[in-house]
């Protein structure tokens, strides 16, 4: 049901499809008996491979997603031999809330709290697409009495931006929406850029949706800084040099469809022509010297801290 | 001229309401009418040159009000008052030789005109010709009160009697001046229609085998450009940004699949990424601006940016009746117009964020659609015209060959 969910791309962000995806193995172990004849971490483990690669037809795992199996498969493998069945399922799922609560929850209103204080009064906040972290920053300063503005910039074919849109003004904060070929326009009025992560590699740079690349750069050409919020369980130990070599291909009819304007009909039926091809990438690849900090649960760090924080948390996550 | 005053209104009209749009259009359009305002111009007796350049001043005022953000207007009246001035001043220039030869031959019985100072014909054109050019160290350290003695040539040469044969000039010489001026508007009309055909024939040099070619959106200049490539057989494949709002990329890749070029269509936001396995950026803008600036369509500097970053070549197609000699100050907001926001948010799905209800009644959703965006030189590597290829530096130079110092401000002169 959950792979379902990501197809129709009702369940999208980060966070979110971690979250369902972790929620939707504890209720299939809860709901798992041991066949007999099986020990239950080898059959366990099988299991969840199944339900992954289902996933995985549904929509490419995301790195988050990725490092989240991992623990998951580590705990299973970690399971001493002599508890007893409900004893192993109990700690299992008691070890999923417990990933859920510390590395996405709380760690986000750590985050928060950490970039509270970048937020000041009179400042031009501008982000991109929609963050689930970023959002949260935005609607806590408000919450504080912060006066400041919002520029919400966003991008076809998702339009994500939107859904942000008027999440922000319902709650009352003043936004500025533009699309992205106009941030070279908008961008002397700005004095933050806040941008969210799919994930963090380890040579500092940022992997995320398609489009951030270019909004950190014109950002870095007037001078601004840019701070992307990202939790420590999204980094990962592969490096990655442009955005061609590892991505995501999306459905490339969205392209051709422009919403609400029925007169641009020009690609309508752009299959049948074999020199005409769609290409809609899903992420892409920010250089780190874009990047002027990264705010994650573990503090304020540059970007080239980040194998740093790469190494000690496989340390932590072996031990806890 | 009141028979002139519908058509001019008319276009002024179109002007406004945007009904006539792009560079070349607009160029050509308002060559014709200069023309047929030449045309219906009743030339006085002296200082015709003056009178018709005053004239035009008053019609392209009310054109370039009209549509400020459009500079091909601004350009094409700019370039038809510096061939007025061009062409008086050749005509000038052989009346005055003609008349010092006569000066010479009637010298034994005419000693009562020796006032003036005796320059000969040839000094006297090359200094007309230089006052035309924006002041130069040399011109400024000869200074010769050219215009005076030009004057003095003329007028008293009409005064003087027995000069019948010079009165028969005289009139000869008015309608010659407007029938030069005409045809030389009429190469302006002509140079603007086949700067297509000039500009393509310089694709084969910078298009080798197997290059990859982004442009945005959709330029003319680009597509004449990449078809006269594939007509010489060289093989290349092109991504096509489509340049939202206005979503001109999805016609131009039509158009250019039509050709049988490899074509790929991307959304604006993944410019960064493709860039690194770009070879070269090549796009159209809307005019060039005296420092080497561009003036382009929204989303150019982001794809200007990306190509620095990447080492890619950044070039610009242009015609040359997109050359503007204005520099521009503050141009993201002087050059630039917005748009309805229509384009960007449906105003039905978004009515329940419209509420005005802050302490200061500013509004809570504010949209931003702006059209034109601008492009610093150091950006730009090579500026493609139809003289041939430049780099941003040499554009100056460029203005002062098409366009002439005084004409910077379009006025009508009070004094008429």
């Amino acid at each position: 049901q959950v792979g379902l969910q990501y197809l129709s791309g009702e369940v999208s962000g980060g966070n979110g499809r971690c979250i369902a995806m972790l929620l939707a193995f504890r209720e299939a172990i809860k709901d798992y008996s041991t066949p007999p004849n099986k020990t239950l971490s080898r059959d366990l483990t099988a299991k969840v491979s199944s339900y992954v690669s289902f996933f995985i037809e549904c929509r490419p795992l995301s790195i988050s997603m990725g490092n989240a199996i991992r623990f998951l498969k580590n705990r299973i493998a970690k399971l001493p031999i002599t508890l007893s069945e409900s004893e192993a399922k109990a700690s299992l799922q008691s070890d999923i809330d417990r990933f859920i609560n510390e590395k996405i929850v709380v760690a986000d209103q750590v985050i928060v709290s950490h970039a509270i204080t970048k937020v000041r009064d009179d400042d031009v906040l501008l982000t991109y697409g929609s963050s689930s972290v970023v959002e949260m920053i935005l609607e806590h300063a408000h919450e504080l009495g912060r006066k400041f503005r919002v520029i919400v910039v966003d991008s076809r074919p998702k339009l994500e931006g939107q859904g942000l849109l008027r999440r922000l003004v319902a709650k009352g904060i003043n936004c500025t929406y533009t699309h992205i070929n106009a941030v070279s326009y908008i961008m002397h009025e700005v004095t933050r850029v806040f941008l969210g992560a799919s994930s963090i590699l380890s040579n500092g740079t940022v992997y995320s949706r398609v489009g951030t690349a270019s909004v950190a750069m014109v950002a870095h050409a007037f001078g601004i800084p840019v701070l992307v919020c990202c939790e420590a369980y999204k980094f990962h130990e592969r490096v990655q040099l442009d955005s061609i070599c590892a991505n995501e291909l999306g459905d490339p009819d969205v392209i051709s469809k422009i919403p609400g304007r029925a007169d641009l009909g020009d690609l309508k039926n752009w299959a049948d022509n074999e020199n005409l091809q769609l290409l809609n990438l899903t992420y892409d690849a920010t250089p780190s010297d874009y990047v002027s900090m990264i705010i994650t649960d573990y503090g304020m760090l540059p970007p080239t801290s980040v194998p740093v924080i790469v190494r000690e948390y496989r340390k932590e996550q072996l031990w806890v | 001229m009141p028979d002139m005053q519908p058509l001019i209104s008319d276009f002024v009209l179109k002007l406004k309401r945007r009904k006539v749009e792009g560079s070349h259009a607009v160029a050509r359009q308002t060559a014709e009418l200069l023309r047929s305002v030449v045309s219906q111009h009743r030339m006085g007796s002296t200082n015709q040159a003056a009178a018709l350049a005053d004239a035009i001043h008053a019609v392209g005022e009310h054109l370039i009000a009209a549509n400020p953000i459009e500079l091909a207007v601004g350009n094409t009246v700019r370039r038809v008052l510096h061939i007025i001035k061009e062409e008086d001043i050749s005509f000038t220039a052989v009346g005055i030789e003609g008349l010092s030869v006569t000066a010479v031959s009637d010298d034994e019985c005419d000693s009562g005109n020796d006032d003036r100072p005796t320059l000969s014909a040839a000094v006297l054109a090359s200094h007309a010709r230089n006052a035309l050019r924006a002041p130069s160290l040399q011109t400024l350290l000869d200074d010769i009160p050219v215009s005076t003695a030009l004057s003095h040539s003329s007028s008293s040469a009409g005064d003087s009697d027995g000069k019948s044969k010079y009165t028969g000039d005289k009139s000869l010489k008015t309608r010659k001046l407007k029938h030069d001026v005409i045809a030389a508007i009429g190469d302006l009309i002509e140079e603007i229609d086949t700067c297509y055909d000039q500009i393509s024939e310089q694709a084969v040099e910078h298009i080798h085998q197997n290059e990859v070619i982004l442009t945005l959106g959709r330029s003319r200049t680009v597509k004449e450009f990449l078809y006269a490539a594939k007509e010489k057989k060289r093989s290349f494949r092109v991504f096509v940004a489509e340049g939202a709002p206005r979503y001109q990329g999805h016609a131009l890749a039509k158009e250019l699949v039509e050709k049988g070029i490899q074509t790929t269509v991307i959304t604006d936001s993944a410019v960064f990424a493709m860039i690194s396995r770009v070879n070269m950026v090549i796009v159209g803008v809307h005019a060039i601006m005296a420092n080497g600036g561009v003036i382009a369509p929204v989303g150019m500097n982001m794809v200007a940016l990306a190509a620095q970053r990447h080492a890619v070549p950044f070039v610009v197609v242009a015609g040359s009746h997109k050359l503007c000699p204005l520099y521009p100050h503050n141009p993201e907001v002087l050059l630039n117009e917005l748009k309805s926001p229509s384009d960007l948010l449906d105003f039905g799905e978004f009515s329940n964020c419209m509420n005005f209800s802050t302490q200061d009644g500013t509004p809570l959703l504010n949209v931003a659609n702006p059209t034109f965006d601008y492009v610093p030189p150091k950006l730009v590597s090579l500026f493609i015209t139809d003289t041939g290829g430049h780099s941003p530096s040499y554009m100056y130079r460029l203005i002062s060959e098409y366009y002439s110092a005084d004409d910077l401000v379009v006025r009508r002169k009070s004094t008429s």
